[in-house]
């Protein structure tokens, strides 16, 4: 009995501290019913790495005390926005994240366009590629701050700066030369998407088109996957980061395409690291041209809505309009500023990386931000599986992957 | 239990003990289960996401547009993985739980520690450090030992049957601890003084088990054991991370019925249609489970390891 | 000779042990040596269980960098009241189950074994929308409310087995002496199911530990987190994050429900063999 008798106590307490401790934590983002003077709070949901958010937090804090703002950190924050996006309960106000999502949000209706808040001319200041990824059905849904793409890396040790290949052939050529005995010329991850997205480019092609339609069956896309297939029978089995990273960076490949945030860790691991601009394609001319992702701020209806903090929005955006947080986040990170004149500053023209992101960025193709992209990951890498990994025939495999993206298409209405 | 005694009791008395716990899975297993049905009779993807209407059985008809060959495939691969990983716990578990039960075993909670190891863990981290630090084909334990062996490295995950195996192996190692501790709870709860008789009849730890320990530990794990075979057929982790997952798939063409589902259905984000393939899914298990009569099932499997 | 058998097979008993505990942990020695190791990757040639560059330093990190003890009491709270409420909730359903006989009986097992075989992928969403309008998203009584549902079914049907190989006989002798049914339940059939209660009790509480999807789902912020939670944010990925330091955070949070658990084992003993209670 005695026993019995010290749970339910253990539980009665459990349960009267627990509801007591509920009361205060569900109500952040509520205004401040007495209005005036108390600072506005808003809350900024994102899943970056520490120095970025501090480079943010830093620049927003300027706004006090009438704007206070916290930047939260929220793991799976894209698939918690789906489920709070319109309750004023739960829902951040703003969020931080890649411009990619932005097309589902928009049609689920979670989102309000940023120049409701910013005047449509001054987003001119921004690259433009990176306004043109903010962009959906004619509207600009995400104030851009920095982009990313992905950058050909090379080891000097192993690659010296004159064989560094200018097209797609002097690197065959190279790769056939020095892979073998546990030494790779060049790896990627061959077998994904967003790697792949470049050679699709590069020959012309593309994941989808602008209006929603698979084109992974397309001859452009096909060329590619049977041209760059000649270069994944001469990598490692693994597509996956861990061992292509880790590869370039125990000194065992001579180069490869990784994004800027591979940059830190290889220095540290002591190569000599090499930055060179994208490999042309022999046959189109064109230069391999990966996707680009543009970080920024999406604003959320619920908070829009809120003629309070809707104010309060409105300075925390034109906080950012101007050059000094790229310039802040390309110090503190190496991200490419979306704004342009950062790039008339001196911090930032030294920058090798940063320099080497807009040049690539003369290319590159934004992620498609429409939601049928959402289903594309998954159809483009099982489509690469088949050709790369399990050595099925490029036409067949590209046909049945349209099929299925097609399918999952008309499954998402 | 044959006493009569307690058929006496009210019914009321009786669904009031259980009113605590029916109120609890009444909210968190049983709603989840009707608003899922509910949601499957609705338009409900992102492109009606707050105005979403009722629309009957569309999404059904359409849902069977998934039940391709493909699915067939997976759903054998389900049964196999679910009857291979069911024989194989419950022989290992029974034989490791008896052996710590052996008598005069001085270390064996620090067995039993030890061996309670892979649970302890998040299942996500364990499954990260076999696919980085055990399978993988350049810097994996595995290929490195067979490299000192003078032998050829294997992509453990790349090939159909050496991925499944692959992911056998580490399905049982995080699902043994649990299977071993419930064999284990059950073989304390046997009266010792039956087994003191057993000794002196001279019977061997073979004989004991099939006369003894089994018929006492059956009634005891039967619930364990239904409720693994569900976990096990719905089994998502160990599969997809190991081999499916985007970005980083392995080349082995393995799916499960909910991996499967999953690849083809919930990356839509069109609930109404992921909520009638879910409410499927969960019909087939039922029906499964009648047709295969799995209280029988498990008994037969733990009467004979 | 019967001694020296014994021996032998005790010892060789020992030694098989002692290979399949070291088998066992392989992976997370693993994890011990690139925890232990100063270059940031999961992955290494020439890997060997002793690190070549010896570093503290990821412990230090996780400890002094991530407010480890904050996520700590997080889910000892969280744990502990969700252990008790499980079997508070729990032990008069399996009872009642178990020893009263009353009309849909059978049907109550059945079905809730049954439950069992909805996959919950989508459960979630549900959730939210049960527990967000009674304003328990971010609330840690929200969290234990889907822990306890989570685990009740398994809490009920674990413990009745059990319950059922107890002879309903040895309560009936103390009916007689005078003990009402709560009685009866506390000071016979609990003692005798010892095991049962704290398997089921481990069961759960390794479920609220080691649970992260709902925790970071329905928890906003580093301060609310839970260890799992906490570790899972600490995950490297391609973008950032450290191996070593993850590796070192998925060892400190294992390590307390091993200690947990090795203190538990002493208890795991039925009364049935202590008592000298016969059936």
């Amino acid at each position: 009995m005695r026993r019995i008798l010290t749970a339910a106590v253990a539980a009665l307490i459990m349960t009267a501290t627990l509801s007591a401790c509920s009361g205060n934590e569900a109500d952040h983002g509520q205004p401040d019913t007495d209005g005036g003077s108390a600072p506005v709070q808003l809350t900024i949901w994102h899943d970056k790495e520490d120095a970025v958010a501090a480079v943010l937090q830093a620049e927003l804090d300027k706004l006090k005390p009438e704007v206070a703002v916290t930047l939260e950190k929220k793991n799976g924050l894209t698939e918690a926005l789906k489920m709070v996006g319109n309750d004023p309960n739960a829902a951040p106000d703003m969020y931080f994240f890649a411009h990619d999502k932005l097309g589902v949000y928009a049609e689920m209706g979670i989102l309000t366009p940023v120049t409701e808040f910013v005047d449509a001319e001054t987003l001119g200041g921004f690259l433009p590629m990176t306004t043109q990824a903010a962009t959906y059905k004619e509207e600009i849904y995400q104030l851009p701050i920095y982009f990313e793409t992905l950058l050909f890396m090379y080891n000097r040790a192993l690659m010296p700066d004159e064989e560094v290949p200018a097209t797609t052939e002097d690197l065959l050529a190279f790769m056939k030369a020095t892979t073998g005995n546990g030494q790779y010329g060049f790896v990627e991850q061959h077998s994904t998407a967003y790697y792949s997205a470049g050679w699709i480019h590069g020959f012309g092609g593309e994941i989808i088109s602008s209006d929603g339609i698979p084109q992974l069956n397309s001859d452009k896309t096909v060329a590619a996957l049977e041209y760059h297939l000649n270069f994944a029978r001469l990598m490692t089995g693994e597509s996956e980061y861990a061992t292509v990273n880790t590869l370039f960076m125990e000194g065992k490949a001579a180069a490869t395409i990784g994004g800027p945030w591979l940059v830190p860790t290889v220095r540290e691991a002591g190569i000599d690291l090499g930055l060179a601009p994208m490999p042309v394609v022999n046959e189109t001319g064109l230069p391999i041209a990966p996707y680009s992702g543009v970080q920024g701020l999406h604003v959320l209806k619920v908070a829009a809505d809120n003629p309070q903090k809707n104010a309060a929005i409105k300075t925390v955006l034109n906080q950012l309009l101007g050059p000094d947080i790229g310039v802040a986040m390309a110090a503190a990170s190496g991200c490419a500023p979306a704004s342009a004149a950062c790039y008339e500053m001196d911090a930032v023209k030294n920058d090798e990386m940063v320099m080497m992101m807009r040049e690539v960025a003369e290319n590159a193709v934004p992620m498609p931000n429409i939601p049928e992209m959402d289903v594309m990951w998954n159809a483009t890498s099982n489509m690469l599986v088949d050709i790369n990994m399990r050595k099925a025939d490029v036409r067949e495999s590209a046909d049945k992957a349209q099929k299925q993206a097609e399918d999952l298409i008309a499954s998402m209405q | 239990m044959k006493s009569n005694k307690y058929k006496v009791h009210g019914t009321l008395r009786s669904w009031l003990c259980l009113l605590p716990s029916f109120i609890i899975i009444g909210l968190i297993v049983v709603f989840p289960i009707v608003y899922t049905g509910y949601i499957s009779l609705t338009n409900m993807n992102i492109y009606h996401w707050f105005d979403f209407t009722v629309i009957g059985l569309e999404n059904y008809m359409k849902a069977l547009t998934v039940f391709d060959g493909g699915f067939l495939q997976a759903l054998a691969l389900t049964v196999l993985w679910t009857a291979v990983n069911m024989l194989f716990q419950l022989v290992i578990a029974f034989v490791m739980a008896s052996l710590l039960n052996t008598p005069r075993l001085r270390l064996r909670r620090l067995y039993k520690t030890v061996l309670m190891f892979p649970w302890a863990m998040p299942g996500y981290v364990s499954i990260l450090l076999w696919k980085n630090g055990m399978f993988n084909s350049q810097f994996g334990l595995l290929n490195q030992w067979l490299d000192r062996l003078g032998m050829e490295p294997v992509q453990w995950l790349a090939g159909d049957t050496v991925a499944f195996v692959a992911c056998l192996v580490v399905n049982l190692w995080l699902a043994l601890p649990f299977m071993i501790m419930i064999m284990d709870g059950a073989m304390q709860s046997i009266d010792r003084s039956y087994y003191e008789s057993a000794l002196l009849d001279g019977a061997g730890w073979f004989r004991r088990s099939i006369s003894l320990t089994i018929p006492a530990i059956r009634p005891i794990i039967a619930p364990a054991v239904i409720i693994t075979v569900f976990t096990t057929f719905k089994q998502f982790d160990v599969i997809y991370l190991l081999t499916q997952q985007v970005g980083a798939k392995t080349g082995a063409n393995i799916h499960t019925v909910l991996t499967y589902a999953y690849e083809n259905a919930f990356v839509t984000s069109n609930y109404g249609y992921s909520s009638a393939i879910s409410i499927f899914i969960f019909v087939l298990l039922i029906v499964f489970t009648m047709v295969t009569n799995l209280r029988k099932g498990g008994r037969k499997h733990a009467e004979n390891p | 000779m019967r001694k020296t058998l014994e021996r032998v097979g005790l010892a060789l008993l020992n030694i098989f042990f002692i290979v399949i505990c070291f088998v066992v942990i392989i992976p997370i020695l693993y994890a011990f040596s690139v925890s232990l190791n100063a270059s940031n990757s999961i992955l290494g040639s020439d890997f060997s269980f002793i690190p070549k560059q010896f570093t503290l330093n990821n412990y230090r990190a996780v400890f002094v960098d991530q407010p480890v003890l904050l996520w700590l009491g997080n889910t000892l709270i969280l744990a502990v009241s969700s252990v008790a409420v499980s079997l508070f909730a729990a032990i008069p359903a399996a009872y009642s189950l178990s020893r009263f006989r009353f009309a849909g009986r059978t049907k109550i097992v059945n079905t809730m074994t049954m439950l069992y075989s909805f996959p919950a992928i989508l459960s979630m969403f549900a959730i939210y929308k049960l527990l967000s309008p009674m304003g328990l998203i971010n609330t840690r009584l929200g969290l234990v409310i889907v822990y306890i549902g989570t685990m009740a079914v398994f809490g009920v049907l674990n413990l009745k087995g059990y319950f059922d190989s107890v002879p309903a006989e040895i309560e009936e002798a103390a009916k007689i002496d005078g003990a009402n049914a709560g009685q009866t339940v506390a000071w016979i059939l609990l003692p005798l199911a010892k095991p049962a209660v704290i398997v089921t009790g481990v069961m759960v509480l390794i479920y609220v530990w080691n649970e992260y999807i709902y925790a970071i789902t329905f928890m906003t912020g580093a301060d609310h987190y839970t260890l799992a939670a906490g570790l899972y944010s600490l995950q490297a990925t391609e973008m950032s994050g450290s191996w070593p330091v993850f590796a070192a955070a998925s060892i400190v949070v294992s390590l307390p429900i091993l200690v947990i658990f090795f203190l538990t084992q002493k208890h795991m003993t039925s009364g049935l063999t202590a008592g000298g209670v016969k059936g």
